[in-house]
């Protein structure tokens, strides 16, 4: 049987068990301790976040008790331009950097899909900065960016042009911190769509040759409609990462300006583990929480009727 | 028999019991968190010589950030999952207030008893202060700090200059060197600027040099009227006449001493650890060319300066106290602090130490550092000063920086430090 003609749709799914309780018990114990290690590690703290959510719970402030307060938490981040702030610059990185990502690291995917002879320096290339903790690269880029020290002004007096200071100015500063996510993130992006590129059959671009096609509507026509799948899955990975944008920024900036910088994770770390406010902090988390549910909702939901059409 | 067999058993099990807490108490370990920027190979020489003369104590040292708010960040995780990791832990001066309403100190007036008052009174007036909440011994201190002027010696003799008395004179001065040095990486006065606890003095120091406060007499907020504009006034002409450098909302505390160490400074605003940096680093382009005087202060105000340094506490969730508050006294003597201010140039915490003929050997400027020492103010006390510093540091940068002006800047802090000092 040549199983390499077949399509994930070919392959029967196997026949269900009626009433076969043995081996139904069997997988339920094979499941339990993963059912167990969840319940433990991601529904017990969901759940204790919730409720911490509902009352006040201030560790500077012990005295005051931890009563309930309702949904008072969650009026007041309505109320908290802080919050706004937070949001709105949120939205900016993943306006800015999800994209950002995609296209750079479609062209590095490209790029290592190349048969180049030596493959090694592409591919390390590609998973350095992937390999690299978040925060390494926030302090790596924040030292490139230094306006007096940095790489960056160093090369920009160079060139003659006078020097900006990236950092004290909230656009600058943005747009610094942009490049770094960028830098930082399109290398999983390309893994992702390397994996993808390498699932395409050659004969389709044989064929596409034969045909006259250009490389650049091989790409579009033959890449990026074969694609699609690895790049909603990348996207989605991606946009909840920069939903929780954190390390870069806090490294580079520390939210500065002001608070010019600083992401809605950010500010919950900040009310947390700085203000010990974790009533708030964990109302601030819940919204988050929903926030990030929302986008891979639609993501799916986009998914799910691309697979239908 | 089978009683006597079994009071045998009870009677052996006891003496393993016995047997076990004395081999343990013989080889307690005590942890001690301090940050980096206080000189953890100082505190580790120091340990030496306790472990040496108490052979049953081993002590060890971990080293958190390098700033106040990192270090804090990382206890308040550790502390609020009430780990006992730690027995021994150096505060900020700032933190006592938070740390007795946390209950995250072991209050040490049991243990001191009665020689309690007779101790507490052998310290600076301001660390006593700073220690005692509502009454209880929180902390002892380990060393103390405040922020002095540090400036080149042999430039200001170039140009034949005094010390600056006054931020005019400062600015003036700064501006003629900064001319006829010609250095374009010459900045004529640094200070904390960065979103970090020491842009909170950055902001404090000129406000209580005119006369003013963050807070009135009952803990409310009271910062209006000219002083609390002041500190911007000053900085925004320190920023027109080019003596701020231009990348001050990226500055924090050790850079300022870095840049100073390499010769691009003229005046900085900073404690005291610096000095011993600038006389004993290998890399220092400074050495003897520095001097140390009190901060410059209005023409029409007061001098005035923000007070720093370094407390012991005792984890409340210690499971050796009693061994962690021996250790926590001893590096809370005058020994120690004499061998800090020589080995560090930390400033001690008792009197008599400033006049010590070794240390004035080591450090000359302690002569006239304890009269400073003892006039320098004190950071607002609440239990919520993470709020307060974030929000008066966030708004400071955001002036330095450009994004907000004096009067933006000054109604964000009301708006939000007026319900924490309700």
């Amino acid at each position: 049987m040549s199983s390499d003609t077949l399509t994930r749709k070919d392959v029967p799914t196997a026949p269900r068990v009626r009433g076969d309780i043995s081996e139904r018990t069997l997988a339920l114990l094979l499941l339990a301790p993963a059912i167990l290690l969840l319940l433990l590690v991601v529904v017990y703290p969901v759940v204790q976040l919730l409720i911490s959510s509902v009352h006040f719970i201030h560790l500077a402030q012990p005295w005051m008790g931890t009563p309930f307060v309702g949904l008072d938490n969650y009026v007041r981040a309505f109320e908290d331009p802080r919050f706004w702030n937070a949001t709105t610059n949120t939205l900016m990185y993943i306006v800015v950097t999800v994209p950002g990502a995609l296209v750079v690291g479609m062209g590095l995917a490209l790029l290592a899909n190349q048969p180049f002879r030596v493959k090694w320096p592409t591919r390390l290339g590609l998973l350095l900065p992937w390999a690299l903790p978040l925060v390494f690269a926030g302090l790596i880029f924040r030292w490139f960016f230094d306006s007096r020290q940095g790489v960056v002004n160093d090369v920009i007096r160079r060139l003659g042009f006078e020097a900006p200071q990236w950092l004290s100015s909230p656009d600058l500063a943005f747009v610094a911190i942009c490049i770094a996510i960028v830098w930082k993130t399109s290398s999983f992006m390309a893994l992702v769509l390397l994996a993808g590129m390498q699932t395409i059959p050659r004969s389709l671009y044989e064929a596409a040759e034969v045909d006259g096609a250009t490389t650049w509507q091989q790409f579009w026509r033959i890449t990026v409609p074969m694609l699609r799948p690895a790049i909603v899955v990348a996207l989605i990975f991606r946009t909840i990462t920069a939903i929780q944008t954190f390390d870069i920024p806090y490294a580079m900036t520390g939210g500065g300006p002001g608070d010019a910088t600083e992401t809605l994770a950010m500010y919950i770390h900040k009310t947390t583990l700085d203000f010990l406010d974790f009533g708030y902090g964990s109302a601030l988390a819940a919204i988050m929480f929903l926030i990030s549910m929302a986008v891979t909702a639609v993501y799916l939901r986009h998914t799910r009727r691309e697979s239908e059409s | 028999m089978s009683i006597t067999r079994r009071t045998a058993l009870a009677v052996a099990a006891a003496a393993a019991i016995v047997a076990g807490s004395a081999s343990a108490q013989a080889q307690t370990t005590l942890k001690i968190f301090t940050g980096g920027q206080q000189r953890p190979d100082v505190m580790r020489q120091i340990l030496d010589v306790y472990m040496q003369r108490n052979p049953g104590i081993r002590a060890e040292v971990e080293v958190g950030g390098a700033t106040s708010e990192q270090q804090q960040q990382y206890l308040n995780t550790v502390l609020a999952s009430r780990d006992s990791a730690l027995d021994i832990i150096l505060i900020d001066v700032i933190r006592p207030a938070q740390w007795a309403a946390a209950q995250w100190a072991e209050p040490l007036d049991p243990y001191l008893g009665a020689e309690k008052d007779a101790m507490m009174a052998r310290y600076l007036p301001a660390y006593r202060e700073a220690n005692v909440v509502g009454g209880r011994v929180i902390a002892l201190p380990y060393f103390a700090d405040s922020q002095f002027l540090y400036y080149r010696k042999d430039l200001l003799q170039k140009y034949g200059f005094q010390p600056p008395r006054t931020w005019d004179e400062l600015i003036t001065q700064a501006q003629r060197i900064k001319q006829g040095e010609g250095n374009a990486n010459l900045q004529g006065f640094s200070t904390a600027g960065a979103p970090i606890e020491g842009t909170v003095c950055t902001y404090l120091v000129p406000v209580w040099g005119s006369g003013g406060n963050l807070t009135n007499a009952q803990g409310r907020l009271a910062l209006d009227g000219a002083a609390a504009k002041r500190p911007f006034e000053l900085f925004a002409r320190m920023k027109d006449t080019g003596v701020l450098p231009n990348n001050i909302a990226e500055i924090v505390t050790d850079r300022i001493r870095l840049d100073f160490q390499a010769g691009n400074v003229i005046f900085a605003q900073q404690w005291g650890y610096a000095w011993n940096r600038f006389q004993a680093d290998a890399d220092s382009q400074v050495k003897d060319k520095v001097g140390v005087v009190p901060l410059p202060s209005f023409a029409d105000g007061q001098p005035s300066t923000c007070i720093g340094g370094w407390q012991l506490a005792v984890s409340a969730f210690s499971r050796n106290k009693q061994a962690a508050v021996n250790l926590v006294r001893f590096l809370s003597s005058p020994e120690v602090s004499k061998m800090q201010a020589i080995l560090a140039s930390h400033l001690p915490v008792f009197p008599d130490v400033y006049t010590d003929a070794d240390v004035l050997k080591a450090n000359p400027w302690f002569a006239e550092a304890q009269p400073v020492v003892r006039a320098a103010r004190t950071r607002p006390v609440s239990p919520r000063y993470t709020e307060v510093s974030d929000i008066i540091r966030s708004n400071m940068n955001a002036f330095l920086a450009g994004t907000r002006n004096a009067d933006q800047a000054l109604a964000d802090m009301t708006t939000r430090l007026t319900p924490i000092f309700r």
